[in-house]
């Protein structure tokens, strides 16, 4: 019996221990360690309980921007605070489609309270829509990654007429107003109220490729911005309009990625069942096909014929994906019965777990065949994990082949990274410091914000 | 009685201080790409110089951490990205201190892929697995809260502003100064009397170490410098 493969499925109630080849048992309570009785090997029993909140826990207070201090120097929090010393008086808006769920709205909780710290107040506004709205939006979405899609004259109107309803809805007096994505893109139609104002729209998604239908309807709302932002060079679209270069960010200080004391990471390991005595391959991400968790099946079994280590494949939001549960399957499938591969579904408030697992990690392995920035990346580079990644989206610019990390274009490339950076310890410790400094140099929450006021002071006309 | 020496050490004052600056850069994302090694060159010759600044210049601060292999985004992606491994080495090699204007770096870069070109008939229009993109920066000089009128004063402010200000004084400046020289160096030279010195702080080399040991080279150069005073 495979007692290692185990699936943590998040469905509701949270099946805590469905261990894969044994019936499911009942959601399991928080159990201390000391209350389970003695392991017959280390883990065993608590494997079976791990202490996964069945609901998500209280948000945490957004940090002060001297608490990242310790992290960047001081020197570097007085540069942020002397860029927005000139833009005292402008004021902010944001605006997106999400207050809560995703990165964009993750990445908005954290920085809209740092430029109020820094006295440029921010209002952040959600827009509104029925489902017929977001539904046409992530077709939209879709679209704009290059799938095919016909856009009717009642889409037009349907998008067009959201857009208006949250016009009339909201003020725009701000001095800068920024609109994330396509949905609230037209907006901008707003923009003659304050005819000194300066709009950006941010766009988080790949444009390399888009459906020419949607982007011909888009583009003449976004060449009426001041300027557009995108994640990559190779996500922009040619554009009469400038556009600027703002990578997405972690925040150091979040649960995903503080530091965490090695009793919590041992608590965790022991938890699901992980031996840390041994190599731990980990990719993170959800079973999606474009992550190719299969393929990291394969690259890790062809290593494994070279190196001992174990495999953990860890990710969660399958619930509102139904083909995540077919991936699922097809993954297990792949796993066969070797008890040193790890499944583990986690629900998406895991954030502890994630970094834990990351953390105790030998190497994490992004073997994406398509993807956006890829945070998990730079989550992974930031605690200084040597990363082997596929060379996609925008993951290059993260990974620096043999200088940050390790790029991969196969299953077979995959496979001989592992077995290089497991056999070549110091290499691999130099590809992880390499890989954590560009992530503190390029790619924190604090560089974000650093960015953002650049840009205030640029289209405000007081950069100098 | 018997007598007694007593040394005192020399303070320098400069009667001119040393302001520590900083620098932001905001990347700007160009029109121009390249998808073959002949378009690099068109582009190379077509871009605005903040272009050339950005991969040259720039990218070294946005890659100050790395400390062999990294020296200009041309021959990364030659490299990487064309697998021209001879016009990588060739723009690797470019050293970008030895410019005092973009205008001389662009005509050394340009020289080299169209030497290449012209010697690698084919070469020129293989297809790249990934385009080039052009870029440029837009920059804000910051001021910082150090200055100096002394070397403890000097080191104490270089021991404490960030790689950005070590990136503006010691690489960046040459443009402005248009001199093979660097503001730390200049400072050291007319303000503390100290030519050696200067001499051996221009001579850091920037692609075998990191920003971060350069500012120690700086450092110990200085504490040399004090303990010799």
């Amino acid at each position: 019996m495979n007692k290692k493969l185990m699936e943590l499925e998040n469905t509701g109630a949270l099946q805590a221990d469905n261990i894969v080849g044994e019936p499911a048992l009942q959601p399991a309570p928080k159990i201390e360690a000391s209350a389970a009785p003695a392991p017959a090997f280390p883990g065993q029993e608590r494997r079976k309980k791990p202490r996964i909140s069945e609901t998500p826990p209280a948000p945490a207070p957004p940090p002060k921007l001297d608490d990242y201090e310790r992290i960047i120097g001081k020197a570097a929090i007085d540069e942020i605070r002397f860029l927005a010393s000139s833009l005292h008086g402008k004021t902010v808006k944001m605006v997106n489609s999400t207050a809560v769920g995703g990165g964009v709205a993750e990445m908005l909780n954290r920085l809209v309270p740092l430029l109020g710290e820094v006295e440029v107040p921010t209002k952040w506004d959600v827009i509104t829509g029925g489902n017929d709205f977001f539904e046409l939006t992530k077709a939209f979405h879709n679209a704009l990654h290059g799938g095919s899609y016909h856009l009717t004259k009642e889409a037009r109107e349907t998008f067009l007429r959201y857009n208006e309803q949250n016009q009339q809805r909201m003020s725009f007096e701000e001095d800068l107003v920024v609109i994330h994505d396509p949905q609230p893109a037209g907006l901008v139609s707003a923009r003659g109220g304050n005819p000194n104002a300066r709009w950006v729209w941010r766009c988080h998604i790949d444009l390399s490729n888009p459906n020419p239908e949607v982007w011909g309807f888009l583009r003449p709302m976004v060449e009426r911005y001041n300027a557009a932002v995108f994640s990559s060079p190779s996500f922009a679209r040619p554009s009469a309009i400038p556009q600027y270069l703002i990578y997405p960010c972690i925040d150091p200080l979040s649960e995903k990625n503080k530091d965490l004391d090695d009793s919590v990471i041992q608590r965790v390991c022991d938890d699901f069942g992980i031996d840390r005595s041994r190599p731990i391959v980990t990719q993170i991400s959800r079973f999606d096909r474009l992550k190719d968790p299969i393929g990291v099946v394969q690259a890790y079994k062809l290593a494994k014929q070279y190196v001992d280590c174990q495999l953990v494949l860890a990710g969660g939001g399958a619930s509102d994906d139904p083909e995540g549960d077919i991936v699922l399957q097809e993954v297990r499938a792949a796993a066969q019965d070797d008890p040193d591969i790890i499944l583990l579904n986690l629900p998406p408030w895991c954030a502890l777990e994630v970094n834990a697992l990351q953390r105790a990690s030998t190497l994490v392995v992004q073997k994406s065949l398509r993807e956006g920035f890829g945070l998990t990346v730079t989550e992974a580079l930031w605690k200084g994990k040597p990363t082997i990644a596929g060379a996609v989206g925008g993951i290059p610019t993260q990974v620096i082949h043999k200088l940050t990390g390790a790029l991969v274009h196969s299953v077979e490339g995959c496979a001989y990274q592992i077995r290089y950076l497991l056999t070549h310890p110091e290499f691999a410790k130099q590809l992880g410091k390499n890989g954590r400094e560009h992530v503190k140099e390029n790619f924190l929450m604090t560089s974000n914000l650093r960015r953002w006021l650049l840009l205030f002071k640029i289209l405000s006309g007081t950069a100098g | 009685m018997a007598s007694s020496t007593i040394t005192q050490k020399t303070v320098r004052t400069a009667s001119k201080a040393f302001y520590f600056n900083s620098s932001a850069h905001l990347l700007r994302i160009g029109q121009e790409r390249a998808g073959t090694v002949a378009e690099l060159l068109a582009g190379l010759r077509a871009c605005p110089e903040d272009s050339i600044f950005q991969h040259t210049f720039r990218t070294l601060e946005e890659h100050h951490f790395i400390r062999e292999g990294f020296s200009n985004d041309f021959a990364h992606w030659t490299f990487t990205v064309c697998k021209e491994l001879a016009l990588a080495e060739q723009l690797a090699s470019v050293d970008v201190r030895e410019f005092t204007s973009i205008k001389a770096l662009r005509e050394r870069i340009v020289k080299i892929v169209d030497d290449y070109i012209q010697a690698n008939p084919g070469a020129g229009d293989r297809p790249a697995r990934e385009p080039f993109y052009f870029c440029s920066s837009e920059i804000v000089v910051l001021p910082t809260a150090f200055m100096a009128r002394n070397l403890t004063e000097f080191a104490q402010g270089l021991t404490q502003v960030t790689v950005h200000c070590i990136h503006h004084h010691f690489i960046e400046a040459r443009l402005r100064l248009k001199l093979i020289s660097n503001d730390f160096s200049l400072w050291l030279q007319e303000e503390m009397q100290l030519p050696k010195v200067a001499r051996a702080v221009e001579s850091i080399d920037i692609y075998t170490g990191t920003l971060e040991d350069v500012r120690r080279r700086i450092l110990q150069l200085v504490a040399g410098a004090q303990e010799a005073l």
